[in-house]
């Protein structure tokens, strides 16, 4: 199946300076991104996957830069974009983004509707009347009931789920071609979360999106994902399909995340847990940055970081687990009982 | 299971904030058991008045009305000191925040042995500095650490240092709020783990309050979930799961994502408004429509659920 | 460190012992508050020479009394009015008193004030706003008692005070004090008022932290920013208001020369005798505005949020 590649970056560096040291938050990080689909980000805090994406609409603190690699977008490689006027073109109107807090993403003192209003004069130009009926018809799309009264209320007349779905309407007012979510839903109850979801799978089909969702909820992650990038340390470790991902995961990490989950644990008998804490990033890591918390560690983990190496032609994972010379080893039984569900594809 | 320990008792329980027009009727007409040894959890989403009822049990916030027993005696309202003591060093809690529930500007040392200060329970400083390095071995952490700021760790080694620094006293029963909503996947196995662990070691009780009902399946005993100030439904972990008949139980249950894609895309939503019910001439009560399962409901639901049974 | 290379294949790719408790020491940050409080502080060149500059004239113009040539109080009947010249540094007054060491004479006595007013201002201060801020129930008692107290014109209950009590400098401090410690109280209640209700401070009332060390541990350390900030605005306050009140003729009696003496002295000369104004203005305005953006900036740099 031939797909459109969208968004492409290549060996993404990203370093942030930090009371006068630097600190390596994205070393090396490369992902294609296919018309149409959803791919999810998984990681924990310290991955850097919010990072990541935020390089894509320019939107580094100021003390962060992109050091090396590039990310190539409708022809252009926007990881050379310096001004701010290079970045009005694409932010909020070819790539828009949903944050996680719904209350700071607006504006407390303006009217929900001349938020959304004002997006689409800024980038499509149209204004007045056209522009407030267009806002009203997004506020329909999200599901807010009663759209031309609720256009003149402020946020705090919003519930959470309510404000982040104006939120989700304000990205999505310009039509945008990719929409990165990051974590919309960690601050919001379950049910709503799932209301939210909802809505963004019905966005993303009647406007033709491009989505990407960042998260650390493996939950959230088989619910919307059709591939999946799994983030440790500043590099992907893992990606592939959502099915390769839960039921033919390769890495350690992932093995480990999954193992984790309580949902899938045995009642009675302890969970399998990551021991120890992410790297300092501050440090160069020597060889694989996950080694000293990997329970199927090889002495050349310490050593060398691995390179990827290809499960499938859609899948592919960063450990020297997969090379030809690595030994015979166990798999958690989580991931073998997840495994059972295909038939044990290896 | 006829001989079982109440431990704590929760009575027609009412508590209201605010005065007059600002009133605000966040818990009401509560009524559960706890027993001694088991995991209980209360789970319900923001605003359902889940923290206020284990904040109420351990006294910081004040009920209106309904009674509160430990062992046999009224511990809510005002109590005397010799009560109020042994409720302090029998009941603890594990706060949700790892981040804002450890005093920034004091050393983990001090933070672990603030309730030992508080009712002089060591010998002299040596036993003190033991009871600290003990407390920290037990959770996983280096002793080494007793004399940094909490600001050093990660989030899981902070919460860490709080449940050391809830255990030093030695409880009886502990109230987990929401203990590792706030911290990182892989990091919520390490916590949990210990929990369960530190459990079975000590003999203690837990009320597991939570709003992931996932989680709770792995840890507790039974589940009781809350809505709004009400609890809906109360049963053993494994029966709510199986026969979920109140319908934000319901509702709950299909909303929670499980790592599944194959189930997940499968899953049909289940909403729950809270207006379907129509209790104007029929009222609901708080009825054990099974053995050791409650519900409530008015006696027309009463009659449907029953058929799903 | 073995050499990679000599190392077989076979070798490279064999298990490793886990280890747990070495994956425990990673992670953690050498972050230090105090630290990066001076570092952020330092960082603000102006503010850095600003507090030299005024370390140096407090140190100064003790070192100026002591050394002076001429006691302030002595009067040369002929050298009266004097502009700056090399005998007199600074001129002299209206009777003939050396400018020179009266006005350092002055600056010491005003710091001299500043510091004891503001020393009990702080002290009062913080233990009544804690109070008043954590404890519920004394919210509504020292709300009334505030309110009541603001509302006295300060330069009336001041001269009260000096008409009962008689004129010094120790009448003085108690005045400035017992009406001082509303605004540091003021600003220590409001910030306990938003810390009060923290996870951490729930934390130590279910260990039964008694009240006093509530105060001392979980209180007092976030204050820092907020009293030092207070101080610093403080002093430059309780100067103004010597002025003020010795151009009244309420402050410290008529033979205590205090730069605000100094001023008021210099009232009906000073537009022939600039030379009386000048120099006590001078002083006056160095440290006031110092103090203001020293703390300003000390205050910035207390703020967690600062420290890049």
């Amino acid at each position: 199946m031939e797909r459109n590649k969208i968004l492409s970056a290549k060996d993404i560096e990203i370093t942030f300076s930090l009371r006068g040291r630097k600190l390596t938050a994205i070393r090396k990080c490369s992902l294609d991104l296919y018309e149409g689909e959803t791919l999810a980000i998984v990681g924990e805090s310290g991955s850097g996957k919010s990072v990541f994406t935020k390089s894509f609409i320019g939107m580094l603190d100021n003390n962060g830069s992109i050091t090396g690699g590039s990310i190539e977008f409708e022809g252009v490689d926007i990881a050379n974009y310096k001004k701010e006027s290079q970045w009005l073109d694409i932010r909020g109107k070819k790539i828009a983004m949903v944050f996680q807090d719904p209350m700071t993403s607006l504006n407390p003192l303006k009217i929900i509707g001349e938020q959304i209003r004002e997006v689409i004069e800024l980038h499509q130009g149209i204004k007045g009347e056209e522009s407030k009926r267009m806002a009203i018809e997004m506020l329909d799309k999200v599901g807010i009931l009663d759209p031309e009264r609720r256009y003149k209320q402020y946020p705090h007349e919003f519930s959470g789920g309510m404000r982040q779905r104006v939120v989700i309407a304000i990205a999505a007012a310009c039509f945008p071609k990719i929409l990165i979510c990051d974590e919309p839903t960690t601050a919001l109850d379950v049910t709503i979360q799932a209301q939210i979801l909802d809505l963004i799978k019905n966005l993303q089909k009647e406007m033709g999106m491009t989505v990407i969702y960042i998260t650390h909820d493996l939950g959230v992650v088989a619910n919307v994902a059709d591939r999946v990038a799994v983030m440790y340390a500043g590099e992907i470790v893992e990606v592939g399909t959502a099915e390769e991902i839960f039921y033919d995961a390769r890495h350690p990490y992932t093995w480990a995340l999954l193992s984790s989950l309580p949902q899938l644990g045995i009642k009675g008998e302890p969970l399998a847990t990551i021991e120890g804490t992410p790297p300092n990033l501050y440090n160069n890591i020597e060889g694989d940055a996950f080694a000293s918390r990997n329970t199927h560690a090889l002495k050349i983990d310490f050593i060398e970081n691995p390179p990827y190496f290809d499960v499938s032609p859609t899948h592919k994972a960063k450990t020297w687990l997969l090379d030809p010379r690595a030994p015979e080893y166990e798999i958690p039984k989580t991931i073998q009982k997840l495994r059972e569900k295909t038939g044990g594809k290896s | 299971m006829a001989n079982k320990d109440v431990l704590v008792d929760v009575k027609d329980l009412q508590i209201t904030f605010g005065e007059g027009k600002k009133k605000f009727v966040a818990v009401d007409d509560v009524n559960f058991q706890i027993y001694r040894g088991e995991t209980f959890s209360l789970v319900g989403e923001s605003g359902s008045g889940k923290t206020t009822i284990g904040r109420a049990i351990i006294r910081i916030n004040p009920t209106t009305s309904g009674t509160i027993t430990y062992e046999g005696k009224k511990i809510n309202g005002k109590i005397d000191k010799a009560l109020d003591r042994e409720v302090i060093q029998k009941i603890q809690m594990i706060f949700q925040d790892p981040m804002a529930s450890l005093n920034e500007r004091a050393k983990v040392d001090y933070i672990i042995s603030e309730g030992l200060y508080n009712f002089k329970l060591f010998k002299n400083e040596e036993d003190r500095y033991n009871k600290v390095q003990d407390a920290l071995k037990e959770v996983g952490l280096l002793p080494e650490f007793a004399s940094r700021f909490p600001h050093e760790f990660s989030g899981g080694q902070r919460q860490r240092i709080g449940i050391a620094r809830a255990l030093i006293m030695q409880p009886e029963f502990v109230i987990a709020d929401e203990p590792i909503s706030a911290l990182d996947v892989s990091i919520r196995a390490q916590v949990l783990n210990l929990l369960n662990k530190l459990k079975k070691e000590r003999n203690l009780t837990y009320l597991f309050i939570a709003h992931d009902l996932s989680v709770v399946r792995f840890i507790s005993d039974r589940i009781a979930v809350i809505h709004k100030g009400r609890i809906v439904e109360l049963a053993d972990t494994e029966e709510i799961f199986a026969h979920p008949l109140h319908p934000y139980t319901q509702a709950l249950l299909s909303a929670v994502p499980i790592p599944d894609p194959e189930i997940e895309r499968k899953k049909k939503l289940i909403v729950y408004d809270s207006n379907m019910h129509d209790y104007s001439v029929d009222k609901p009560k708080w009825i054990e429509i099974k053995a050791n399962h409650f519900i409530y409901a008015n006696d027309k639901e009463l009659a449907e659920y029953k058929t799903k049974l | 460190m073995e050499d990679v290379n000599k190392l077989t294949d076979q070798e490279l790719f064999s298990f490793v012992e886990f280890n747990a408790s070495e994956s425990e020491k990673t992670g953690s940050s050498d972050y230090s508050y105090w630290k990066s409080v001076v570092i952020t502080f330092l960082k603000n060149k102006m503010a850095v020479a600003l507090l030299i500059i005024m370390l140096s004239l407090i140190v100064f113009s003790f070192f100026a009394v002591a050394t002076a040539k001429f006691e302030y109080t002595k009067i040369f009947r002929d050298a009266k009015l004097q502009t700056p010249n090399s005998t007199y540094w600074f001129g002299t007054d209206l009777l003939g008193r050396d400018m020179w060491s009266r006005t350092w004479y002055g600056t010491t006595i005003s710091i001299k004030l500043a510091a004891v007013v503001t020393f009990f201002d702080v002290l009062i201060g913080v233990v009544i706003g804690c109070l008043w801020g954590y404890v519920r129930q004394l919210d509504r008692f020292f709300t009334e008692i505030y309110n009541i107290i603001y509302n006295i014109p300060t330069t009336i209950y001041l001269m009260l005070l000096t008409y009962i009590l008689t004129q010094g400098f120790w009448t003085l401090a108690f005045a400035l004090c017992s009406t001082g410690w509303l605004g540091m109280a003021r600003n220590v209640r409001n910030l306990v008022f938003m810390i009060r209700d923290r996870e951490y401070n729930l934390a130590s009332r279910c260990l039964g932290t008694p009240l006093p060390r509530m105060i001392l541990k979980n209180l007092v350390p976030y204050l820092v920013s907020v009293v030092i900030l207070r101080m610093a605005l403080n002093i430059p306050t309780v100067i103004s208001l010597e002025v003020t009140l010795s151009f009244l003729g309420l402050g410290l009696p008529g033979t205590v020369p205090s730069l605000g003496q100094l001023l008021a002295h210099a009232r009906t000369k000073f537009m022939d005798f600039p030379h009386l104004l000048i120099f006590p203005t001078l002083i006056v305005s160095v440290i006031t505005i110092s103090f203001y953006l020293v703390g300003n900036a000390f205050s910035d740099a207390s703020d967690p949020r600062n420290h890049v």
